[in-house]
C-alpha cells in the first residue's frame, strides 16, 4: 500500500515536470502557428495585391484548427461589412482564439500589430507591416526553442527530483 | 428599397448617413471634400446636410467634412488596404459593390516619364450612385431588331442623358432574350466599370445571364481580346471615344458580331465632327443611331434615324 502511494506521488510529480514541458512546447508551437499565419497573408498581399479580408479567406483552406475557424468569421464579419474596420474584427476573432493558447501577452501583440498599421497606399509598406510581426515571432521562437531544451529537462528533473522528495519527507 | 451606399462609410458614421441612404433612389452624387461642406445632388438639385445627416438648402447649416473622417471613409471603401486599389486609385475612381463609382483626387504623385504613379493626400471623393433602370431600352427594342436578327447601334448623348443605363438595359434584354429575338452571348468591354460596374470583378449591375464582362481594360485591346476569347455574337461599348476603338469595333463588325456602342454628342453631325470621318463611313458600320437629349430635367430618345431612312 505504501509502495502505490509512493509510486502515486512519484507519477504525480514526474506528471507535472512533463505537463510543464508540454506547456512551454504548446507555445512554441502556436507561436510558430502564428508565424505561418503572418508570412500565407504576406505573401497574398506579395503575390495577389489582395485586400487584407481577401487575403484572410484565401488563407483560409491552409490553416488548421482553431485557427481555421476564427478566420472563416473574420470573412463572414467582413463580407457581411457591418461597417467595423478589419483590425477590429481580426482583433476580436483572433483574441478568442489565443487567449485558449499558452502564449505571453508579447506573442499575442507581436502578431496583432499589423492591424493597427492597415490602410497603407504602398503594398511594400503594408507587406513590411506584416513582415515586421514575423520577424518579432522569429526571435521570440528562436529564443524559447533555445531555453526550452534546458528549460523542459530541468522541469522533468524537477518533477521527479520533487516527487522523490516529497516521498521521503511523507515516509 | 436599395440603400447600398451606407455600406461605403463606416460603422461610426452610418447614423449620420443613414437618411442620405434612405433617399438613395434620389441621389445621384455625394460630393465629400475636405474642411468643405457636404453637397449632394438629389433630383438633380443641389442640397447640403446639416450636423445630423438631414437635408438643408442652407449652406450655412452645412455639416463641413472632416479631413480625419474623409480618410477613415476611403479606408473603409478600400477595405482597409488602399495598396489593393492603387490602380483604380490611379485611374482616379474605384468601383464599390453595388455598382457605385468613388471618384477621388488629391495630390499627384508622377513617374519619371510624367505619367501618374498615384495619388496622395485624397481629399476628395465623388460618390456617384448607381442607379440601374430596368426596362430603360422598352420603348427602343422593337426598333433595334429586324425579322429577328440585331441592328448595329450607335447611341450618341450629351453627357448626363442616360446613354449609359440606356446600353447597359439593352445589353441585359439582349442577352436575356425578349419578344423581338431569342437571347445571345454579349460580350462586354467596361473600361470604366460604369456598365457593369463590377466589384473585385464580378458585376453588381444585372448584363444579362449571356453576357461576358472585360472589366477595366482599355476598349480597343478588350474588343479584340473578346472577340478571341468568348466568340460573342454581340459585342458593345460605352463611350467609343479614339480612332482605335474605331478600328476595333470595324474588326468586330466584320467577324460578324452585332456591335452596340455609344458616344458623346448633341447630335451625329457632332460625332462625325468630332472623329473626322464622313457620314457614309457610319452607314457602313450603324444600322440604327439612336439619340438622346433631355427636356425639362427628364432624359428621353430624341431621334431615332436608320440607314437609308434619308436622316443618316
Amino acid at each position: 500500500m505504501k509502495a502505490l502511494g509512493c509510486c502515486m506521488i512519484f507519477g504525480g510529480c514526474l506528471g507535472m515536470g512533463m505537463w510543464y514541458r508540454s506547456q512551454m512546447n504548446g507555445r512554441l508551437r502556436a507561436l510558430r502557428s502564428l508565424r505561418n499565419i503572418l508570412e500565407l497573408l504576406a505573401g497574398e498581399v506579395r503575390y495577389g495585391r489582395d485586400t487584407l479580408p481577401e487575403c484572410c479567406s484565401h488563407i483560409v483552406r491552409y490553416l488548421p484548427a482553431p485557427y481555421d475557424g476564427a478566420f472563416r468569421k473574420i470573412e463572414d464579419r467582413m463580407t457581411e461589412n457591418t461597417g467595423i474596420s478589419f483590425g477590429e474584427v481580426f482583433r476580436e476573432e483572433m483574441d478568442s482564439v489565443l487567449k485558449e493558447l499558452p502564449l505571453k501577452d508579447g506573442d499575442r501583440v507581436c502578431f496583432l500589430d499589423f492591424t493597427r498599421q492597415a490602410g497603407f497606399a504602398d503594398s511594400q509598406m503594408q507587406l513590411r507591416a506584416i513582415e515586421q510581426g514575423v520577424e518579432r515571432l522569429d526571435v521570440t521562437e528562436e529564443r524559447l526553442e533555445k531555453e526550452n531544451e534546458e528549460k523542459s529537462r530541468m522541469a522533468v528533473g524537477l518533477g521527479a527530483m520533487g516527487g522523490l522528495l516529497l516521498i521521503l519527507v511523507l515516509c | 428599397m436599395d440603400n447600398s451606399i451606407i455600406q461605403l462609410f463606416p460603422l461610426q458614421y452610418r447614423a449620420f448617413w443613414q437618411r442620405t441612404a434612405e433617399e438613395q433612389e434620389h441621389i445621384q452624387e455625394i460630393r465629400l471634400r475636405a474642411g468643405r461642406p457636404v453637397v449632394l445632388h438629389r433630383n438633380g438639385r443641389e442640397v447640403f446636410l446639416d450636423g445630423k445627416g438631414r437635408f438643408t438648402n442652407l449652406q450655412s447649416d452645412s455639416y463641413v467634412m472632416e479631413e480625419k473622417v474623409l480618410r477613415e471613409i476611403l479606408e473603409h471603401i478600400c477595405h482597409y488596404s488602399p495598396y489593393a486599389f492603387e490602380e483604380e486609385i490611379r485611374r482616379g475612381f474605384v468601383t464599390v459593390a453595388g455598382g457605385h463609382r468613388v471618384g477621388v483626387a488629391g495630390q499627384a504623385v508622377l513617374e519619371a516619364d510624367g505619367s501618374i504613379r498615384t495619388l496622395k493626400n485624397i481629399s476628395f471623393l465623388n460618390i456617384r450612385v448607381s442607379h440601374q433602370m430596368k426596362g430603360a431600352a422598352d420603348g427602343i427594342l422593337s426598333v433595334m431588331y429586324r425579322k429577328g436578327s440585331l441592328k448595329n447601334a450607335l447611341i450618341i448623348s450629351p453627357p448626363g442623358c442616360g446613354k449609359t443605363t440606356l446600353l447597359r438595359d439593352l445589353i441585359r434584354q439582349i442577352s436575356d432574350g425578349n419578344a423581338y429575338g431569342a437571347g445571345v452571348a454579349v460580350g462586354v468591354v467596361d473600361e470604366r466599370s460604369e456598365l457593369a460596374g463590377s466589384f473585385l470583378g464580378r458585376p453588381q449591375n444585372d448584363l444579362g445571364m449571356r453576357t461576358d464582362v472585360l472589366d477595366g481594360c482599355p476598349k480597343e485591346t478588350g474588343m479584340l481580346l473578346l472577340l478571341r476569347s468568348m466568340s460573342p455574337a454581340v459585342i458593345a461599348i460605352d463611350e467609343l471615344g479614339s480612332d482605335g476603338e474605331l478600328r476595333a469595333l470595324g474588326q468586330a463588325a466584320a467577324c460578324g458580331c452585332r456591335i452596340l456602342a455609344t458616344a458623346h454628342g448633341e447630335d451625329r453631325r457632332d460625332v462625325e465632327r468630332r472623329f473626322g470621318l464622313r457620314s457614309d463611313f457610319w452607314e457602313k458600320m450603324f444600322d440604327l443611331c439612336i439619340v438622346l437629349g433631355k427636356e425639362n430635367g427628364k432624359c428621353l430618345v430624341r431621334q431615332i434615324s436608320e440607314r437609308g431612312d434619308g436622316l443618316w
